[in-house]
């Protein structure tokens, strides 16, 4: 616990980062798709010498510069605000794993920028062939920051054994390559550059549908009809790359998809499984929308029907995104940390025990930076559940250290009353009920349902105790007399 | 690319019927496997859903007695799973030497229960609700009924458990 | 087109099937008709397709519900029948999951319906019967929601069942009576699910099929109403497409998009079932009837806390009543734009409307 916790009411932190990253994805993969959609427009236009698209691209690629350039920068650094709110520890670990990464990232970030901007305000100023070129740089770096980003993200659910061999010894950056190389690099990277094509299509659809089609009826039908094959290439191979992608990922994880759909005829199957259905569903239709609505009659297709095939992207976008990430429970980094910031294996030379081990025996909250030494010195004895009407010191302090080992180990996942919330989760069970759980989750055994998903909980007997105390109080808060 | 289409669509239709035919039977097979697919997706669960008193019963009948490995050897005061038929199930050998066996798909929403012998009942973790060990009656926590019990007959060498 | 009946050309069986039902069913004249069926193409005309969706989510309703009778037991073994499709019997999840989030999202399409065919002015001369139907059917629907909510009985059912009775039950002199009536007893019981139960799978069915198809029937007979602003431009500017199959083609996509979005509902919040209801216990904090009685429960609820007892409901009572009416004869009020302050009345009374439902629901919710 080094780290401040970031307490979001009601939505948690999670759904914060998941909207901002859904957001982000949803522009930066039109960044890349559409970096070579708009140089492949532009040699298409100028050898079929079509004077109207010539006409219609600069407008176009402003769209595409204030999107991109404003909106998917502004929030791809926003995901990076939240995450290192949202899991500390985690964020920590990339960032000294992959610190020459994210360097690289910079510089062809800084390029694509500077390319688009390029592109955009030389439309019609320098040579044609120029411009042309232009045009494909910024789609080699924008390119470029997708295969940086993927090996970062990849790393995550599949950190690879030769990483996890020197994890937490101070050599991890030996492994760079093995690490970003990861085992599920290659399919994750086919996934996403067929998602960004896909994706390039969908919001060139939403410009083609605001063509006056009664002033530019040939331009109109072109645009889109040339658009749509945009959408073929990730209809077509998709599923081949999907069943690649979960070939790769370790058997542990798959466990819970395997779950989901030995489950799915009776309710309790998992959610990884069904916001995987809810991608695959929604990919397979975009596509027969896409043709009934726009490439059967460009002419009529109109602003309210591109939007809703953006929603439909949106949903199988995100859905996806949320079920890669579900997969990686309970870890942050897959056999290394679990997502409540513990370390599976050692941090370092100069401690070869687990972390975990040492957390259960010197206390979770032994060296918190949150609390007095005068307060940490109430937390050794006293009583360990104290009666909610009673105000004393040391029944403060129980509570006080509940709510830090509820805002270390929990907060990352749960709220208090809201998205996964405790009041909800916990109103029915009792003191003891709640006990159970918590030594459940301390003690975790093979077969435990809740071992797929949640990380074992770290701590000695007493913090346990007060964590215990807090919950209770936090799932029956004391009902004031008058009421 | 999309002018040369057209072209190419007009030139089949006008002067091409194989064309045509080639065109229309990729538009005919795509259409025909979007069609294919939804109903798929759609009729296969309320297939399941209209067939599951079939699916149970069949379950039911196909299994009528198993004799788990190793059940003979449980000492008093401990349970063990074993599978009756396609459903886990539960064998317990209580303290006083006589034995019961559950079914152990918690009544709740699904989850195997499991036996605590310290605490002489059976629990399920899912959502702590706990049967009485010798009835299978829910006792605390959410499960409305109780668990199905099944006949054991113990001999010599194994433990025979048969549906009651 | 091909009404030859020489028996002398060689004939595929695909056109002798056709023919065998055209000659008996007239087939052919139908398609003709679907032909010549135009739908107006204009900057608004993405409204027109909320019809569609509600009418595509009404067949979704039909079908889940058939499936859903097949296990329901009405009377005191409903709560144990439902918690058995919902998680016993295989995929019942996922039929009542769509059942309750179709019925949402139909009342979501339709009061949207509504609003869009207002504000374009379509219930002008000589649509004020499709309105009226409309009118009707949304009634229907409701009381389809209301009906339909209390069937699990699971605690929040049984609360919300309760208190949006005291709808009903504050309608000046035969409230109580009708309450009773409703009720079927002085409690919500047995009784309450056995008549809900009657409402819901026979007598709304019943009406609501005879209201649609009259609706259906005179959309057909007027077609599409443009808006006043599109109707103002000189006929060679106005934009048509054909109804079949460039229209329907679109409303097919249109359908695939609302059943996506039914999906991605049910597999992402698949609906609960909370714990049988106990009429002996507190009702639990914040208890509230389904969003789409918001509105009228929430007006109830602040008027009777201003003014005292009986007045507050009958004052409830009366806006509704009076605002009902006047949304009612709307038609008859603003008829063309030729009665630029009726129009402007018809405009401005839509736009208030809106926002005192929207108001009202969200003061509700901000309350709770």
């Amino acid at each position: 616990m080094n780290y401040p916790a970031w307490d979001v009411p009601v939505i948690g932190s999670g759904l914060v980062i998941a909207a901002i990253a859904i957001f982000h994805v949803m522009i930066s993969h039109f960044a890349v798709g559409g970096g070579l959609f708009l140089p492949m427009a532009e040699r298409y236009a100028l050898k079929s010498g079509r004077r109207d698209w010539l006409e219609f691209l600069p407008r176009y690629s402003k769209f595409f510069l204030i999107l991109t350039g404003v909106f998917g920068a502004v929030s791809g650094v926003g995901i990076w605000f939240s995450i290192g709110l949202a899991s500390p520890e985690g964020t920590s670990s990339l960032i000294h794993n992959f610190v020459f990464g994210w360097a690289i990232e910079w510089v062809f970030f800084l390029v694509e920028l500077t390319t688009a901007a390029v592109y955009y305000y030389t439309w019609g100023r320098i040579p044609d062939k120029l411009h042309l070129q232009v045009g494909w740089l910024y789609a080699g770096a924008s390119f470029a920051t997708l295969v940086i980003i993927n090996g970062i993200l990849t790393f995550m659910l599949t950190p690879g054994q030769s990483w996890l061999d020197v994890a937490g010894t101070g050599e991890e950056p030996t492994r760079f390559f093995a690490a970003f190389f990861n085992p599920t690099y290659f399919p994750s990277l086919a996934l996403r550059t067929l998602s960004c094509i896909a994706l390039a299509g969908v919001w060139a659809l939403v410009v083609g549908s605001r063509i006056d089609a009664q002033q530019h009826p040939q331009l109109k039908t072109d645009w889109i009809r040339w658009t749509t094959w945009w959408l073929v290439p990730g209809f077509v191979l998709m599923p081949l790359c999907l069943f690649w992608y979960i070939k790769m990922v370790p058997g542990s994880q798959l466990e819970l998809i395997q779950l989901g759909i030995s489950t799915i005829g009776t309710g309790t199957f998992t959610q990884v499984t069904r916001t995987l259905l809810v991608s695959v569903m929604a990919s397979a239709t975009i596509l027969a929308v896409v043709y009934l609505a726009a490439y059967r009659k460009p002419v009529d297709f109109q602003i309210g029907y591109a939007l809703a095939i953006l929603l439909l992207g949106v949903a199988a976008t995100g859905s996806a995104e949320m079920s890669r990430e579900l997969l990686r429970k309970p870890y942050v980094v897959v056999d290394y940390m679990y997502s409540n910031g513990v370390r599976q294996v050692a941090t370092g030379t100069q401690e070869p025990r687990q972390e975990l081990e040492r957390f259960n025996t010197a206390g979770y909250l032994a060296d918190t930076i949150w609390a007095t030494p005068d307060e940490k010195s109430l937390w050794t004895e006293g009583p360990r559940t104290a009666p909610p009407d009673s105000a004393s010191p040391a029944e403060n302090a129980v509570l006080a250290q509940g709510e830090l080992m509820f805002r270390g180990q929990c907060l990352a996942c749960h709220t208090r009353d809201g998205y996964r919330g405790m009041q909800r989760l916990l109103h029915e069970r009792n003191e003891q009920a709640i006990r159970n759980i918590l030594t459940m989750l301390h003690t975790p055994q093979e077969d435990s349902p809740y071992r797929a998903f949640m990380p074992p909980l770290a701590g000695t007997g007493l913090e346990i105790d007060a964590l215990c105390a807090y919950l209770d109080q936090l799932a029956h808060p004391p009902v004031a007399p008058a009421d | 690319m999309s002018d040369a289409h057209d072209e190419r669509g007009e030139r089949a239709s006008a002067a091409e019927p194989p064309a045509s035919v080639t065109r229309r039977t990729v538009v005919g097979a795509t259409v025909g496997l979007f069609g294919a697919g939804y109903t798929g997706a759609i009729g296969y669960p309320i297939y399941c859903y209209l067939n599951t008193p079939v699916a149970r019963a069949e379950e039911a009948a196909k299994v009528t007695q198993v004799s788990p490995a190793g059940g003979r050897q449980l000492p008093p005061g401990a349970g063990m799973g074993f599978m009756f038929g396609t459903r886990p199930a539960v064998l317990i050998h209580h303290p006083d030497g006589t034995w019961s066996a559950f079914d152990a798909i918690c009544t709740h929403l699904g989850c195997t229960v499991k036996y605590e012998p310290d605490k002489d009942r059976i629990f399920c973790a899912c959502h702590l609700g706990t049967y009485n060990a010798r009835t299978g009656e829910p006792t605390s926590g959410p499960p409305p009924r109780a668990l199905t019990q099944y006949h054991v007959e113990v001999k010599d060498d194994e433990v025979i458990v048969s549906r009651s | 087109m091909t009404r030859s009946s020489s028996p002398a050309v060689e004939r595929s069986w695909r056109s002798r099937l056709w023919d065998f039902c055209d000659e008996r069913l007239g087939l052919a004249e139908l398609l003709e008709l679907s032909r010549h069926k135009m739908v107006p193409q204009h900057a608004h005309s993405f409204w027109y397709y909320l019809g569609g969706i509600s009418l595509f989510f009404f067949a979704i309703q039909v079908l889940t519900g058939m499936l859903l009778l097949v296990y329901f037991q009405p009377g005191p073994s409903a709560y144990e029948s439902v918690r058995r499709i919902t998680y016993d019997i295989d995929f019942g999840w996922l039929i009542r999951s769509a059942h309750s989030w179709s019925a949402n999202l139909m009342v979501l399409a339709l009061l949207a319906h509504m609003f869009s065919v207002a504000l374009m002015k379509a219930y002008r001369k000589p649509r004020e019967f499709g309105w009226w139907t409309g009118l009707g059917l949304l009634g229907l629907t409701m009381t389809f929601g209301f009906s339909g909510y209390l069937l699990p009985m699971d605690e929040l059912a049984f609360f919300a069942t309760k208190v949006g009775l005291e709808i009903p039950a504050s309608v000046p002199l035969v409230g109580p009576l009708l309450a009773g009536l409703i009720r079927g007893g002085p409690n919500v019981d047995a009784n309450t699910i056995q008549r809900f139960f009657t409402l819901h799978v026979v007598v709304l069915p019943v009406l609501f099929v005879l209201g649609l198809t009259l609706h259906l029937y005179l959309v057909q007979r007027h077609g599409n109403a443009v808006p006043p602003g599109e109707e103002a431009k000189p006929d060679s500017t106005r934009r048509y497409i054909k109804f079949f199959p460039d229209f329907f083609v679109k409303d097919l996509a249109m359908w695939l998009i609302a059943l996506n979005l039914l999906g991605l509902l049910v597999c992402l919040f698949p609906w609960q079932l909370g714990t049988q209801a106990d009429p002996a216990a507190a009702a639990p904090d914040g208890v509230h009837p389904e969003w789409y009685f918001m509105a009228p429960f929430q007006l109830l609820k602040v008027l009777g806390s201003w003014l005292p007892g009986a007045v507050g409901e009958l004052a409830g009572m009366l806006i509704f009543a009076v605002g009902g009416i006047v949304w009612g004869i709307l038609p008859l009020i603003d008829r063309s734009s030729d009665h630029p302050r009726a129009a402007r009345f018809g405009t401005w009374f839509t736009w208030g409307t809106i926002a005192f439902v929207a108001g009202l629901t969200a003061w509700g919710y901000l309350a709770l």
